[in-house]
């Protein structure tokens, strides 16, 4: 059992596979016909990683709250997770430049010259000029830059406290992350909720739901969760954390996936089966978008949403339920990718929609857009996972004076 | 006596020797038999070889039956028994028909799982052949006893009761059935 890096990986790898994926998508942006395409799946690619970042912000917090013991050593992978939101503010920074320079580009309401399909112009909308307090280019801006102050400030706090604890052990700094964490915890779902709102929900801004935020959080949570397991076997299989985790640890966070699944699913068909019992096309409209064209045949995103119904739930559910498949790390690991890249296709689901021909139906889901996705992921994944690897290096491996640690380590259902 | 035996009683000093000596019964092939500490002692299960409960089955088979039972039931009332349009949605769909079967899943799943636990550990359990036994108070304080029963069929009263004094146990006692 080792308690620092045995050897450090190399981290630039990473940052040039990101850096190459972002040159691909903003060449992307500059050889499409509509560059519209392209710009909406970086944006799908810059909230992929920041709801993995906050669902690890999340993750280190509820530990701390709760108290918890067997994620002590996890915690630590998390807290280096967490180095990336200052970059993923950096990597969002093009959205917000391009909503000052092309308003209404991206978020069609930030410009009310803004022609509606079929009828009048955004400013003549009364269904905007009842939510201009809130969906203006002001509140945008001021939101999406105090999210990410909150969330680089939080992960700062944590961070600090926990790192020192390495070198002093003072359980003083387990209570103050104990009450950093209970200010964070408001402060980050209400962040987070505003952030799906603004920078997803608003794409179609005449759409309300109330579960929006909720859906986000349980993505967030499960990109955590899944990143965590990715983590935990890479660094078992490297030897880092041989002797250190045992099937217990497998197990217990196996089985927070599987509750997320749930309540993700639980959250999700809440949001569809309210529209659908309530049939009221204020609300209805959103789902037909991703289900039927306007002559009324069935789209692609009709066989997306299926593959997120069966993929999202019916799949991980089932493969979760066995305690085997929990504790088998190539089994969990196995899952845990295939989750995360359904998270990604449920991001696609909620954003790409926005995309629409002459007729107002949604663009197509398999298109030259996908490819930008992709790169999307890549380049801002590279970033995120460079600034991982960066931070992994500079602490003991695991908090080895954290007043749970023994526990941890001795961990037992 | 060794018709109304029901078994031999081992007792171990600290739960390490009674770790150790679970491993060397289970080792010598035992399947009747069980260990009484005062507190859980962990890897316990696997020092006893021990599987893993089939409860986890028992619930899925009643999650199973909650679902089926709850998406055939508004079926049955709303399409088949009496076919009744409410707000203009369809007679049977299964978007409506999930609340209720996703309820009668989890009551379902928490009543197998708590049968199936009362069923596999055959509690409530008035009376134990261990209780006669007059130190047996003291597996709730600080001493760890091996039982060994007599319908083992590997079972033989020298041989047992040499392979417990071999483990280590102390003061074995044949327990009367």
């Amino acid at each position: 059992m080792s308690t620092t890096p045995a050897t450090a990986p190399v981290p630039q790898k990473a940052l040039f596979v990101g850096l190459a994926g972002l040159a691909l998508t903003a060449l992307g942006v500059a050889v499409s016909a509509d560059r519209h395409g392209p710009v909406l799946a970086y944006l799908v690619g810059v909230s992929y990683w920041t709801a993995i970042a906050i669902g690890m912000l999340l993750m280190v917090m509820i530990h701390h709250i709760v108290d918890a013991s067997w994620s002590v050593v996890l915690r630590r992978q998390w807290e280096h997770g967490l180095s990336a939101f200052k970059w993923l503010f950096i990597l969002f920074l093009p959205l917000l430049v391009l909503a000052w320079v092309k308003p209404g580009f991206v978020w069609p309401w930030m410009d009310l010259m803004h022609p509606m399909h079929g009828h009048g112009t955004v400013g003549s909308d009364v269904l905007y000029l009842k939510k201009a307090a809130f969906l203006n280019l002001h509140m945008f801006t001021g939101m999406t830059l105090a999210f990410f102050a909150i969330w680089v400030w939080l992960s700062a706090r944590l961070r600090k406290a926990s790192f020192a604890q390495d070198a002093d052990g003072s359980a003083a700094w387990t209570s103050m992350n104990r009450k950093s964490s209970a200010f964070g915890l408001p402060l980050a779902a209400l962040s987070l909720t505003f952030a799906a709102i603004y920078w997803m929900k608003s794409l179609e801004y005449h759409w309300f739901s109330t579960m929006y935020g909720v859906w986000f959080f349980a993505n967030c949570v499960r990109g955590a969760l899944c990143s965590g397991v990715v983590i935990m076997v890479w660094l078992y299989r490297r030897g880092d954390f041989k002797g250190i985790l045992n099937s217990n640890h497998f197990h217990s966070i196996g089985q927070l996936m599987l509750a997320f699944t749930v309540f993700w699913a639980y959250v999700t068909f809440s949001q569809y089966f309210l529209i659908w019992n309530a049939n009221v096309p204020e609300e209805t409209f959103w789902y037909n978008l991703r289900e039927l064209n306007h002559d009324g045949s069935t789209n692609q995103w009709w066989y997306v949403g299926l593959a997120l119904l069966f993929g999202h739930f019916v799949v991980p559910f089932l493969a979760l339920l066995s305690y085997r498949f929990k504790v088998t790390h190539h089994i969990i690991r196995r899952i845990a990718f295939w989750v995360l890249a359904v998270i990604l296709l449920d991001l696609c689901y909620n954003i790409l929609p926005a995309l629409k021909d002459e007729h107002g139906d949604s663009l197509n889901f398999f298109s030259l857009n996908l490819l930008w996705v992709i790169t999307s992921v890549i380049g801002v994944g590279g970033v995120c996972i460079w600034a991982y690897l960066r931070s992994f290096p500079t602490t003991k491996l695991i908090p080895i004076r954290d007043p749970r640690i023994s526990e941890c380590l001795t961990h037992h259902e | 006596m060794a018709a109304s035996s029901y078994g031999l009683i081992a007792t171990f000093p600290t739960a390490p020797d009674l770790y150790h000596a679970a491993e060397k019964v289970r080792d010598a092939g035992y399947k009747n038999w069980d260990c009484i500490t005062p507190f859980p002692v962990h890897g316990l299960d696997k020092a006893m070889g021990l599987r893993r409960s089939i409860v986890p089955r028992i619930s899925l088979a009643g999650g199973i039956t909650g679902f089926c039972t709850g998406m055939t039931m508004i079926w049955w009332t709303g399409a088949y028994d009496y076919p009744l349009t409410v707000g203009g949605k369809p007679l049977f769909s299964p978007m409506f028909a999930f609340p209720v079967s996703y309820e009668l899943t989890i009551l379902f799943t928490a009543f197998a799982t708590i049968g199936g636990m009362f069923f596999l550990n055959g509690l409530p359990m008035h009376y134990h052949p261990v209780l006669k036994y007059d130190q047996i108070k003291r597996g709730m304080d600080d001493t760890f006893f091996i039982v060994i029963e007599a319908r083992d069929p590997r079972f033989n009263l020298a041989n047992t009761r040499a392979l417990l004094q071999q483990a280590g146990g102390t003061e074995i006692k044949e327990l009367e059935a």
